[in-house]
């Protein structure tokens, strides 16, 4: 209860700081998506979109996709902690955990506003197509934002004291963890294969058999780079020391897994003869060069490097770029190296998708903000209160 | 410290709750087994041959299947399909002033990727032949859209509760021994309704007996694995606006890794399993010389 005065003085003392500011400046946009989702659940997909029936999934479902890779926080940082009980990483556990919840939340209402019948959403879990790649990523998803709230309850167990329920859910950590990366490998290489479905759409440079593989291990390099962007800030936003040796670790591992899956693309991109396609130079190869080149292998090679990635202007350079990266990836898939049936117009996103976009990722970082103010999100109290 | 905490947790309560998640993804992957479902029916599958050189852009077919399927606006005849149409007429240019007219609607493929992507199941392909749609079960996730290599489903944009709309084949006069309401309704024999085997026989005979009236090329023989609905054409299908499509059918990729869904499950639950077993278990013993070791 202690941090909490202390927080809230520290908040009163700064009123018109930057970090007000920029609350005030989400809570805007969190009220225009409101308002601009009533709107689109009123009006319907045909007057609040730009979506035609060659380009029916746009920017709500393309930032679907880059927003389940970021919440892959939550299962890399579960699989460090729990399963390969790598100590040295605990400290950023709770804030990728807690940002992973968050980022499956704004999936959920994104897909709410993109679906036809939202009213209906439930019909996945009583209709089953097993073949169908989408309702095994709507099964994974419900199933593991369930196990993201099991593993974020003793957060708030833990601000209220509750130990003996604390305990309970202490052992339950390694089972929910092993259950929730079983999860995560399922959907997060499934939304893969949904490509697989597309090889008259999808362009040849993207569309290989190994597209599940890439997007599990791009879902780790991604998760492991949010997660240290979730535990600076929230060091930042509580006002406590990050350990080097945590961001250090997890910059070497988003390293190493982007080198992993550079080498995988050109491996797969060389198998297939792609390599004429990939060195034209014509817009689709510049496409893959900038997710591929600038969003991979570059920061891949920069965190590899110890100088560059103990340094913080080094670290957040890498660690953005492999982010920038993802978010290429996933929207070049989704839209940019998609051809529509000849006669499909352009898509340029309508008003409506971009205030609701805003407007939920928004939100979510407030409903984060606000989770790492409440609840116990730095473990040291804890362990305290556990061990005595 | 955590770590004694988490050393609480004992071998059996642990192996306990591993055995039970082990257990409930291998029920789950022997309940899923039998997905292969779609064996070849028994008959050859119902189909319509359109030979697109005797079609005169009349418009009598799009009109007719507007009228059977109680679509909106039923005096215009669509030039692209939407959710107001299940069928269409293309006009395609060959130069020289001549025109081709194409008739355009769900082809009913013979292994259909929009049955296979649907989320839950709304599109299927019956043994007769019709790739059905239930708009009951549709979510609007619009999904098939994107499966689908020919453009076929639409969605009704304008509909806040909007769903999917495509041609059925008719399916419900198939069923009571009529002829689709297109083929119907043809005055000019360019729709002729019969079995998908007789059709492609009867084809291939008017291509070998007219052999400047068409080009040597059934479209829907096998493209995406084969297509009920078949074409006859005078000029190279890819002039008239036809995709070009491999034999292989479309879902037949992501089938083969979906099938692999229960092992993968399994895979990495019993790997993560294991590894958390073994590691912790490393751990605390680690743990225990250390600590006499430093009170020696």
């Amino acid at each position: 209860m202690t941090t909490l005065t202390a927080n809230r003085n520290r908040t009163r003392s700064t009123t018109l700081s930057p970090t007000a500011v920029s609350l005030s400046l989400l809570a805007l946009l969190t009220i225009a998506g409101i308002w601009a989702g009533l709107g689109r659940l009123l009006l319907g997909l045909g007057a609040t979109t730009a979506l035609s029936d060659g380009y029916s999934w746009g920017i709500w479902i393309a930032f679907d996709f880059v927003l389940i890779a970021f919440a892959g926080a939550g299962f890399t940082m579960a699989a460090v902690t729990h399963v390969l009980h790598l100590d040295q990483f605990r400290p950023a556990l709770r804030p990728a955990i807690l940002a992973g919840l968050m980022g499956y939340s704004a999936v959920l209402l994104l897909l709410v506003l993109d679906l036809g019948r939202p009213d209906r959403f439930y019909n996945f879990m009583l209709y089953w197509n097993l073949h169908s790649p989408l309702f095994e990523i709507s099964c994974c998803i419900l199933l593991y934002s369930t196990v993201l709230v099991i593993e974020s309850v003793p957060f708030l167990l833990e601000r209220l004291g509750w130990s003996k329920w604390v305990y309970r859910f202490h052992r339950l950590a390694v089972p929910i963890a092993i259950l929730g990366v079983t999860l995560s490998s399922l959907h997060q290489s499934t939304l893969g294969t949904l490509y697989l479905n597309m090889p008259h759409r999808l362009d040849a440079l993207w569309y290989t058999p190994i597209l599940p593989l890439l997007f599990f291990i791009s879902s780790i390099m991604a998760g492991l780079s949010l997660a240290m962007i979730a535990y600076a800030v929230s060091a930042r936003i509580l006002g406590r020391e990050t350990q080097p040796e945590t961001l250090n670790g997890l910059a070497r591992g988003a390293a190493w897994a982007a080198l992993g899956y550079t080498l995988l693309k050109l491996g797969d991109l060389w198998w297939r003869d792609q390599f004429p396609a990939l060195f034209s130079l014509d817009s689709m190869s510049q496409l893959l060069w900038l997710e591929l080149g600038l969003g991979a292998l570059l920061p891949a090679l920069l965190l590899l490097i110890p100088a560059v990635r103990c340094r913080p202007a080094g670290r957040w350079l890498g660690v953005g770029l492999i982010l920038c990266g993802i978010l290429a990836n996933r929207f070049n898939a989704t839209m940019f190296a998609q051809t529509p049936p000849p006669g499909t117009p352009a898509y340029t996103p309508h008003l409506v998708e971009w205030l609701t976009t805003l407007g939920i990722l928004a939100g979510m970082a407030l409903a984060w903000y606000a989770g790492v103010r409440l609840l116990v999100i730095f473990e040291e109290k804890t362990e305290r209160k556990l061990s005595s | 410290m955590t770590v004694q905490a988490d050393g609480k947790l004992s071998r059996r309560d642990f192996l306990r709750t591993a055995g039970t998640g082990v257990s409930v993804i291998t029920v789950a992957s022997l309940l899923a087994e039998p997905v292969e479902a779609n064996e070849a029916p028994a008959t050859s599958p119902w189909g319509v041959l359109i030979d697109l050189t005797r079609c005169t852009g009349c418009e009598s077919c799009v009109l007719a299947c507007k009228e059977s399927n109680n679509l909106a606006n039923p005096e215009i005849v669509a030039t692209s399909l939407d959710s107001d149409a299940y069928s269409c007429l293309e006009t395609h240019s060959l130069g020289n002033g001549a025109v081709s007219y194409v008739k355009r609607q769900c082809m009913h493929c013979l292994h259909p990727a929009c049955a296979s992507a649907c989320t839950v199941g709304a599109l299927t392909k019956t043994a007769a032949g019709p790739v059905v749609y239930d708009s009951a079960k549709c979510i609007g996730c619009r999904y098939c859209q994107y499966a689908c290599p020919f453009g076929v489903p639409a969605f009704e944009w304008e509909n806040p509760l909007g769903l999917i709309s495509k041609c059925q084949f008719c399916q419900t006069q198939l069923g009571q021994g009529q002829t689709p309401a297109c083929a119907a309704a043809c005055p000019n024999g360019a729709l002729r309704f019969g079995r998908r085997e007789e059709l492609l026989a009867q084809a291939k005979a008017q291509i070998e007996t007219n052999p400047g009236r068409y080009v040597d090329h059934i479209y829907g023989e096998y493209e995406a694995g084969g297509t009920s609905m078949l074409y006859l054409a005078g000029v190279p299908f890819v002039d008239l606006g036809f995709p070009e499509l491999g034999s292989e059918p479309i879902p037949h990729q992501a089938e083969t890794v979906m099938n692999q869904t229960p092992a993968i499950a399994l895979t990495v639950a019993s790997l993560a399993s294991a590894l958390a077993w073994f590691l912790q278990r490393r751990k605390k013993l680690a743990l225990v010389p250390v600590e006499t070791e430093e009170s020696r």
